[in-house]
């Protein structure tokens, strides 16, 4: 794969990854208390649950074509992220006894449903309400593609080097496209200032200075990961 | 007072002293990995403690501004920048281009890793808005604490801080995820636990100390998978081990002092007690 396509994939999946981020439904230490509307805990956990099962789904569909790599990967996040709001809202609802309603629209977008009524005075909502979970469902769409993008675009960059044999290919391709999951996760996250409910949320109108500071990231990273493809080839013979 | 969102308590070590003990000390022990293959390990290791403690005083320094989105977080991201610009690092020593200098392979990653904290640091404050004064120089310090810890674990594991042996023993079996794990945990979890009211650096610095030490015992028990590594018919894992467990006791022991100290009064630990007052 020639340098240009490497850094433009891997900054459409670090941009993929920002923006999906933005539609999960993080809640952070208040939801965790079922003082806010969300699962209850950081990007930074939910980016480890879903991201990871999503790099795992991608790596699964390794040799196909990119589309299908990005959809394996968007399969496996998609599935953990639903997951993991069905178990919060179990939890939520016949643990902690509450209601799922946002505290951020007067009616649910999706269902039509009233969600003030439901509201717990003093808390900003609880639980994962419909438009949350859908916008979660979303969330994991495009940032298991974006995952996928940049496990495959890693996978490809290496390809035919020397010293890219199948022993360290899985090892050295998935830390990688971990850490460039996490980074833009992460950034993401500083954007919407650690919770967000999902789309309906106005926090959700600074998806594009996110978008934009994961992009450029990505592209610093890809520049990296093209230095790692230049040491990667003289090991085992001449290049 | 250090609670999150009002930046730094006082501290009682400056933090261009761990900065130095962190650099001069993470690099002297990879430095000195390849001498032996049984005090070798043991230096990298202790190189790696070293920039685990600075990492830690570094996270202290920017999560008591408030993140919003955790202490962990930058500690992931952080640990993430290091890895890259480590394997970038070690990979542009080991190429064609620098045919022959391997030795700068740590600098190089360090200064890679820095530079790549500082880029993000600079796009979260000036594209994404964040208001941390310190945020540029605290992360492009984390990354460079992250990229020096995994590097020492990984030549201690490796017993060299070569690419090739790096690619071969650490990255293609996985071992590179348990050390981003585990020093994630190492670096982010001594403040995540510390941080409150009565916070206080050297309190925190103990616990980093304790979790770098830990973090050490279990280098020393899958250094055991590398059966190369001994010396005289001493394997290196049991030296690791020995100086981990001690150290760790050290620290561990002042750690627990030092908050039983400082808690206004201990009274009840969690237990129903025994008369009702």
């Amino acid at each position: 794969m020639d340098p240009i396509t490497l850094l433009l994939l891997i900054m459409i999946g670090g941009i993929l990854i920002g923006g999906g981020v933005h539609f999960i439904p993080v809640g952070g230490a208040p939801a965790a208390m079922a003082t806010a509307t969300g699962v209850g805990t950081g990007t930074a956990m939910l980016a480890a649950g879903a991201g990871l099962s999503g790099l795992v789904t991608a790596a699964s569909m390794s040799g196909q074509p990119f589309y299908i790599i990005a959809l394996g990967g968007a399969v496996g996040a998609m599935l953990m992220i639903a997951l993991t709001m069905v178990t919060a809202n179990l939890i939520y609802v016949f643990g902690a006894g509450i209601v799922p309603s946002s505290a951020k629209v007067e009616i649910d977008p999706i269902t039509g449903r009233n969600q003030e009524k439901y509201v717990t005075p003093g808390t900003e909502g609880h639980g994962i309400p419909t438009v949350c979970f859908v916008s979660g469902l979303l969330g994991g769409l495009l940032g298991g593609a974006g995952g996928g993008l940049v496990y495959y675009a890693i996978s490809e960059g290496f390809k035919g080097l020397n010293g890219f044999t199948p022993e360290i290919a899985g090892g050295l391709v998935a830390i990688v496209a971990v850490g460039i999951f996490f980074i833009n996760s992460v950034i993401a996250s500083y954007n919407i200032g650690g919770t967000i409910e999902g789309f309906h949320d106005p926090k959700f109108k600074r998806i594009g200075s996110g978008i934009i500071s994961c992009g450029i990231a990505s592209l610093v990273m890809g520049a990296f990961v093209y230095l790692l493809t230049i040491g990667v080839l003289p090991i085992g013979g001449v290049a | 007072m250090s609670a999150a969102g009002g930046g730094p308590a006082g501290s009682a070590i400056s933090s261009e002293l761990l900065l130095v003990i962190g650099i001069i000390g993470g690099l002297i022990g990879i430095y000195l990995t390849p001498l032996n293959h049984l005090f070798g390990p043991l230096f990298a290791s202790l190189g790696a403690v070293c920039a685990i403690v600075w990492g830690s005083d570094a996270i202290r320094r920017v999560a008591s501004y408030g993140l919003g989105t955790g202490v962990p977080s930058i500690g992931y991201m952080s640990l993430s920048i290091g890895i890259i610009g480590t394997l970038a690092g070690i990979a542009l020593a080991s190429s064609s281009l620098l045919r022959g200098l391997s030795v700068v392979g740590p600098v190089l990653a360090l200064v890679l890793s820095m530079v790549l904290g500082l880029v993000v640091a600079i796009l979260a404050k000036k594209v994404v808005g964040m208001k941390i004064p310190i945020l540029e120089r605290c992360t492009a310090e984390i990354a460079g604490a992250a990229a020096l810890s995994v590097l020492g674990f990984s030549a201690a594991f490796a017993g060299s801080y070569d690419f090739a042996q790096i690619l071969t023993l650490v990255i293609g079996p996985g071992y590179i995820a348990l050390f981003f794990i585990l020093n994630t945990l190492a670096i982010q979890h001594p403040f995540n636990a510390c941080l409150g009211p009565n916070e206080n650096q050297v309190r925190t610095l103990k616990l980093a100390g304790a979790c770098g030490f830990l973090a050490m015992v279990i280098i020393g028990i899958i250094t055991i998978g590398n059966p190369a590594l001994t010396w005289k018919g001493i394997p290196a894992s049991l030296l690791i081990n020995i100086v981990g467990l001690g150290g760790w006791i050290i620290f561990f022991k002042k750690y627990v002092s030092a908050s039983f100290k400082e808690a206004a009064s201990v009274k009840w630990t969690g237990l129903w007690p025994k008369i009702e007052e």
